[in-house]
């Protein structure tokens, strides 16, 4: 109980919790708080079980729990869901396809971010209002002239000349259509906003063009922004679906997501083997997470949301 | 952030970059380039080709209004229309105020509160796409869905879940709920770590329980968020179009067929573009009412603080 010693004041206070009555409170919002973990937690535990589960067994026992459960058994349906849903490939096609994606964004976002934080040549103001506008424009709007932009990219539409490149069953699209977020530009601006003019004007009187500003003072300031936003953009490239189920048609070079749909077309996996499918699919994401937790546990902070 | 900074040292601003515009605007290039490519000049060209005969997706002539008018008189405009708005309804009856009050009572909490917060992250962190199907294996009819067979152990028989017409868009919404209330939740969350403890303190001297802290203190505090949150909900869900393809393929008889979803059946099954392009432009126009609704809601509220 010595703990609520520590409690710092908020709609209980330290008083409150001396009283019964506040200790009832204190303890109903715990108990709300542990079911709302069965809620999250349940789903979870009973897609383990049944992925580890016979087909039959699915069908006539109404167990909870796996009836034959060792290690061997465990061994035996990771591979054969493996072999059976063939995800090695779109694994390694996601990885490719996050890690550039990675490289783009960033770069792309964060020399915007430049510019409109520290440069500020003439207009950029404006154009900057403009690109946050953007972040209120519904994206459904432009999923159809998009799609028919990259028929003959950079050009509209096809035109009478047959020239523009085809980019479609190419990554160029997302990868490029990924790359500028007008939120990550606001976050990059805000993040360089707060680093002090003085030291930028220190290295231009030593004599420090504009990139090496950029990359020894404000990279190097940066480094929690730029972790938050690099999760934000793998784990969200982890788990793009429909944009890669439009664009990529070759099953050679098809993404994880999209995968894991057509998986649930296949009237050919049973249950088992579509949930262990499900649990593969979700593996590098609770990688991310377990890695870097206390920077998107707290990364909101760091974004500073307007409110 | 620190925005002030810069603002009181105005007159110096830019005075080190002072004979480098087009080097300055060189570091902006990209984005702004794939800006125009891949959102200002797609939005543009919906709207303008959203009057254009096209075929395939090639567009050929001007003619009007008249894939609007196609759009609207469809017989399932109304339906969709009503869908689309069952799923903003159901999303903000039960999508809205869970992840306030979750946040508002792990912000109370000093045991375990490390550990809840991790549990309460897990939906969040499984990509959506495997959230929907492992909601739709939950939602079986038969015995060997995960509800179904909590119902038969509990005695009752088994439901039909999504192939409840009059339900399957609360089902859907209850499973994209559970997908994104932790990362609501988290938002709200580091709102309240900035109301201050001062103001707590001060209202509990002046004798206000613990309902009326909520209510005076919190509450005012949070409302950007909360509104903004709102309004963004309402966007994200009027939009909705992954989890009726991934849960029900827009059925049973088009019950949870959304607007979002009847724009890529034109674009992309049905083949009729100019249609998607037009009912793209009746989204945009909505949406941006909301938009408007917004600003001017926040801008009342920052008036009255």
């Amino acid at each position: 109980m010595s703990k609520f010693e520590n409690k710092t004041t908020g709609l209980l206070t330290n008083v409150d919790l001396k009283g019964t009555k506040g200790k009832i409170i204190y303890w109903f919002f715990f108990a709300v708080l542990i079911v709302c973990c069965i809620i999250t937690l349940f789903p979870a535990v009973w897609t383990v079980f049944t992925s580890l589960k016979d087909p039959k067994e699915i069908y006539t026992s109404t167990k909870f729990f796996p009836e034959h459960l060792s290690w061997n058994i465990f061994v035996t349906r990771v591979c054969d869901s493996w072999n059976q849903l063939k995800f090695g490939r779109s694994i390694l096609n996601t990885f490719y396809y996050s890690i550039v994606q990675w490289v783009i964004k960033l770069t792309v976002c964060m020399f915007a971010g430049y510019t409109f934080s520290k440069l500020k040549p003439k207009g950029s103001t404006m154009v900057f209002a403009l690109i946050l506008w953007t972040m209120m424009m519904p994206g459904q709007m432009r999923m159809v002239p998009n799609y028919i932009s990259y028929m003959s990219f950079p050009f509209a539409s096809k035109t009478e000349f047959g020239i523009g490149i085809n980019l479609l069953d190419t990554y160029w699209p997302l990868w490029l259509g990924g790359a500028v977020d007008a939120f990550a530009i606001m976050l990059f601006k805000n993040a360089f906003d707060g680093i002090s003019n003085s030291i930028i004007e220190a290295a231009t009187i030593d004599g420090a063009g504009k990139l090496r500003i950029f990359f020894i003072i404000m990279v190097p300031l940066c480094v929690p922004i730029i972790i938050y936003e690099s999760i934000m953009t793998l784990s969200g490239a982890w788990s793009n679906f429909f944009g890669p189920y439009l664009i990529i048609q070759t099953t050679t070079k098809q993404l994880l997501p999209a995968k894991i749909f057509l998986m649930g077309n296949d009237g050919t996996v049973k249950q088992n083997t579509y949930l262990m499918g499900l649990i593969i699919g979700s593996i590098p994401q609770l990688l991310i997470f377990a890695f870097f937790k206390k920077y998107i546990m707290g990364g909101i902070n760091v974004g500073g949301v307007k409110g | 952030m620190s925005n002030t900074e810069g603002k009181t040292k105005k007159p110096k601003r830019g005075s080190y970059f002072k004979k480098s515009f087009f080097s300055s605007w060189l570091f902006a290039l990209p984005a702004l380039i794939l800006m125009y490519l891949f959102i200002w000049r797609p939005t543009v060209m919906g709207f303008v080709w959203s009057m254009f005969k096209m075929k395939g997706y090639k567009p050929q002539y001007f003619i009007g209004m008249q894939n609007y008018i196609e759009v609207v008189k469809d017989t399932q405009f109304i339906p969709l229309f009503r869908n689309t708005l069952k799923y903003v309804l159901w999303s903000i009856v039960i999508g809205f105020l869970p992840p306030v009050l979750l946040a508002v009572i792990v912000n109370e909490m000093v045991h375990f509160k490390q550990k809840i917060m991790t549990f309460l992250y897990l939906p969040a962190i499984i990509p959506a796409i495997a959230v929907s199907l492992l909601w739709k294996q939950m939602y079986d009819p038969t015995s060997s869905g995960l509800l179904n067979s909590l119902l038969i152990k509990m005695g009752f028989s088994p439901y039909q879940w999504l192939n409840d017409k009059n339900f399957t868009i609360l089902w859907i919404i209850v499973s994209m709920t559970w997908k994104s209330f932790p990362g609501a939740m988290l938002l709200y969350y580091s709102a309240l770590q900035n109301v201050s403890q001062d103001l707590y303190e001060a209202a509990t001297i002046d004798g206000a329980g613990m309902i009326r802290r909520a209510w005076y203190v919190t509450r005012p505090q949070i409302m950007g968020v909360l509104i903004l949150n709102f309004v963004r909900q309402i966007i994200g869900v009027f939009q909705v179009m992954e989890q009726p393809l991934a849960m029900t393929g827009g059925g049973p008889d088009g019950a949870s067929a959304s607007l979002g979803y009847q724009l890529y059946r034109y674009g992309f099954v049905t083949q009729r573009v100019g249609h998607a392009m037009a009912l793209g432009t009746i989204i945009f126009v909505f949406l941006i009412i909301i938009t408007i609704f917004y600003f001017r809601l926040n801008k009342k509220l920052e008036e009255s603080l």
